[in-house]
């Protein structure tokens, strides 16, 4: 659970140990605010009678209620870790030892910039409850750095922090390379489920001469599933820098909430270069990490993003620079003779599902439509099956392709699965970072003589797995034997990969 | 526990001795009371399937409309597939079945259409846990969970002593691993100051 914090009278430095000191009192204006504005739009519309007198005491209750939780909750810095104490009705102590942070990182609001503070963000190293940050806690902009400065040098081995020692980027990114990520970084299949309501939109447009409540739901649906992702990225990662020192890796980026984000490169469980279908015609491409603990309890992507899309060169630079430890230069492998076999069948059975699934409605909007006269009466009889076709078609596309571009690859540290028809990505993985190992084999895949391997790993949002294409059993179950192979030698230091 | 015979099966690979007792290749199978659990969960399943079905005969037609006969037959699939395997199912599960343990992994293939191999390394364990449901209670059988930073891995429909052996086995290899690893110099405790 989130131990949320905040207060300050921290204008003496909390960085002096076993000093216990509060958040900024502004916590209380940030947790009240959202209950102003929900008790507000209440009192307009039931504002009646003694209603708006019995909401304006609950929102004095609950700012009260927000004062004592901020008064009696306290944050102490100790030899061996951070103590959030809070001594209310429900008492809590909350022990986070500095040996287990996964990182502690600052961001900054609209909130924090009106009252001048940062939110510090603590993630221990753990798969459960990973999507959120284990404490948030608001100080003086000021304060929260030192205080980040301060666990940076004991979390990371005492190196400088960014501000001290500006680095030099290796990649720097304009403003257009941001519009470009958020552009075309989202989904293909989300992109063209995007479209697609915006072509009903102006369908139905055109079809009334105004505008609609079909046309303004569907146009909503555009902005919900196309626009608002894309213009959430671009704010997200404005201004976007990021730089390798030592052991860690610096990202800072963001328009309206600021981000500043620093871990060890040794946490990194895994590495993604991914490109979408405009990015491949871009030449582009982008790469994530799984890393665990950098949760910001803020609904954004918990994968950090080492590169945003950028031309295929300076993506190979950046990750050469950033993560060699990730640089896979062994051979691939594309799929045997007994993999497109089982994709033909799959593919088989997807379109004789789909038409077997399009029969009825098929002929009932042709019995409805085939009456309507012009245009409509040619056309309309004939879409659910001509799209069904479509369908198909795009099945048995995505199946050809699907077995040309899916690859397996295995060295000596590393080993990497190439997978996706439409949207490409790339996972390169250790295997001191594999925490399980199963290989499936349905009756066609026996039947053909492959199977499919799924490797368990410990990532940004606790445990996932990564899916292979179709490869022979024994291949794949070399992974399985190359992990405990490097354990039983001694080649796997558990110091290194501690989780 | 019984071993209706020798189970073939791959060698460890790395020469880690399985348990004791096991069958060739180091790999053990279950009880057959696992077929009576399995006959037991999915026949629990079908009554709700059927009962679905009912209402919806008897009710459906007002609020289904032109797709009343078109759902009834899909439902009457369904319980037709469903049936067979129910009858299938726990025959193959049982005879696919068997799980290995050895000092440095968990080795599981089982499947009843979908053949699954699982392996988990000791060395990434973090935790173990039997878990028994009313109807496992009954027969006297358990599950053993498994987990790791990336994931769970079940050892299913193990007699409950056998599932303590596991789990016993299990924890005294991670305590054993950890043991090793302790520096031989005492060094602070962490989290000491907090007390």
């Amino acid at each position: 659970m989130t131990d949320e914090c905040s207060s300050d009278t921290a204008a003496d430095t909390p960085t002096r140990h076993d000093e216990t000191i509060r958040c900024h009192p502004s916590i209380i204006v940030e947790r009240s605010l959202s209950a102003i504005v929900v008790l507000g739009v209440l009192a307009t519309q039931l504002g009646r009678g003694a209603v708006p007198a019995v909401f304006a005491i609950l929102f004095i209750g609950l700012v009260l209620f927000n004062y004592r939780q901020w008064s009696r909750t306290t944050v102490r810095f100790d030899e061996t870790g951070v103590v959030v104490e809070r001594n209310t009705l429900f008492k809590t102590k909350k022990t986070l030892p500095y040996a287990k942070m996964a990182s502690v990182n600052i961001n900054r609001g609209v909130l924090n910039r009106v009252f001048g503070t940062s939110r510090l963000q603590i993630n221990i190293n753990s798969g459960s409850g990973a999507t959120v940050p284990e404490a948030v806690l608001t100080f003086r902009q000021d304060v929260a750095e030192g205080i980040r400065a301060g666990m940076a040098e004991r979390l990371y081995g005492g190196e400088p922090v960014p501000e001290e020692e500006p680095a030099e980027p290796p990649v720097t990114f304009s403003p257009a390379d941001v519009i470009v990520h958020g552009l075309f970084s989202v989904s293909t299949y989300q992109t063209v489920f995007g479209f697609a309501f915006l072509a009903y939109s102006v369908f139905q447009l055109y079809l009334s001469a105004g505008v609609g409540g079909g046309a303004l739901v569907s146009l909503l649906m555009f902005v919900v599933v196309q626009l608002a992702p894309s213009v959430s990225l671009i704010s997200h990662y404005y201004n976007y820098r990021v730089y390798r020192r030592g052991d860690t890796i610096y990202l800072e980026h963001g328009l309206i909430r600021t981000y500043r984000t620093s871990f060890a490169a040794s946490r990194i469980n895994a590495v993604r270069v991914k490109r979408t279908l405009a990015a491949r015609l871009l030449h582009r491409s982008c790469i994530e990490a799984e890393v665990v603990g950098l949760a910001s309890g803020s609904g954004e992507s918990l994968r950090p993003v080492l590169c945003l899309l950028k031309d295929d060169a300076a993506q190979q630079r950046l990750l050469e620079d950033l993560v060699p430890e990730f640089v896979y230069e062994g051979g691939r492998e594309k799929q045997p003779e007994g993999a497109k076999g089982v994709l033909r069948v799959r593919a088989a059975v997807a379109s004789f599902a789909l038409a077997l699934a399009m029969v009825y409605p098929s002929i009932a909007v042709y019995r409805a439509t085939t009456a309507l006269p012009g245009i409509a009466g040619t056309v309309l009889p004939w879409v659910l099956p001509l799209a069904t076709a479509a369908v198909v078609l795009a099945i048995c596309y995505a199946t050809y392709v699907s077995y040309r571009v899916t690859e397996f690859g295995t060295d000596s540290d590393l080993f990497t699965f190439v997978n996706g028809a439409v949207d490409r990505e790339t996972v390169v993985m250790n295997y001191d970072r594999v925490q399980m190992v199963w290989i499936t084999k349905g009756p066609v895949a026996r039947f053909f003589g492959v199977a499919r391997g799924q490797v368990y790993l410990l990532s940004a949002i606790g445990g996932a797995s990564v899916g292979s294409g179709y490869f022979d059993e024994g291949r794949l179950a070399a992974i399985g034997e190359t992990v405990m192979a490097r354990i039983v030698s001694g080649e796997y230091d558990y110091r290194k990969n501690s989780v | 526990m019984s071993f209706p015979g020798p189970v073939s099966g791959q060698a460890p690979a790395d020469g880690g001795s399985p348990e004791p007792g096991a069958g060739t290749g180091g790999y053990r199978r279950l009880n057959r009371k696992c077929m009576l659990s399995m006959y037991i969960d999915y026949a629990i399943g079908y009554a709700v399937l059927l009962a679905a079905y009912i209402l919806t005969k008897t009710y459906g037609e007002g609020f289904l409309g032109a797709y009343y006969d078109p759902v009834g037959y899909g439902f009457l699939v369904a319980l037709g597939i469903a049936l067979v395997y129910i009858a299938v199912a726990p025959p193959v599960f049982y005879a696919r079945y068997r799980y290995r343990i050895t000092e440095d992994r968990v080795d599981v293939r089982c499947g009843v259409l979908f053949i699954r191999h699982t392996l988990v390394p000791i060395e990434r364990v973090h935790q173990v846990e039997i878990a028994r449901g009313p109807i496992n209670n009954l027969l006297g059988l358990a599950d053993v969970t498994i987990t790791t930073a990336g994931g769970e891995a079940t050892l299913r429909y193990l007699e409950l002593d056998e599932a303590e052996k596991v789990a016993d086995r299990l924890n005294n290899l991670i305590g054993r691993m950890l043991r090793e690893r302790m520096p031989t110099t005492p060094g602070p405790r962490p989290g000491a100051a907090d007390e």
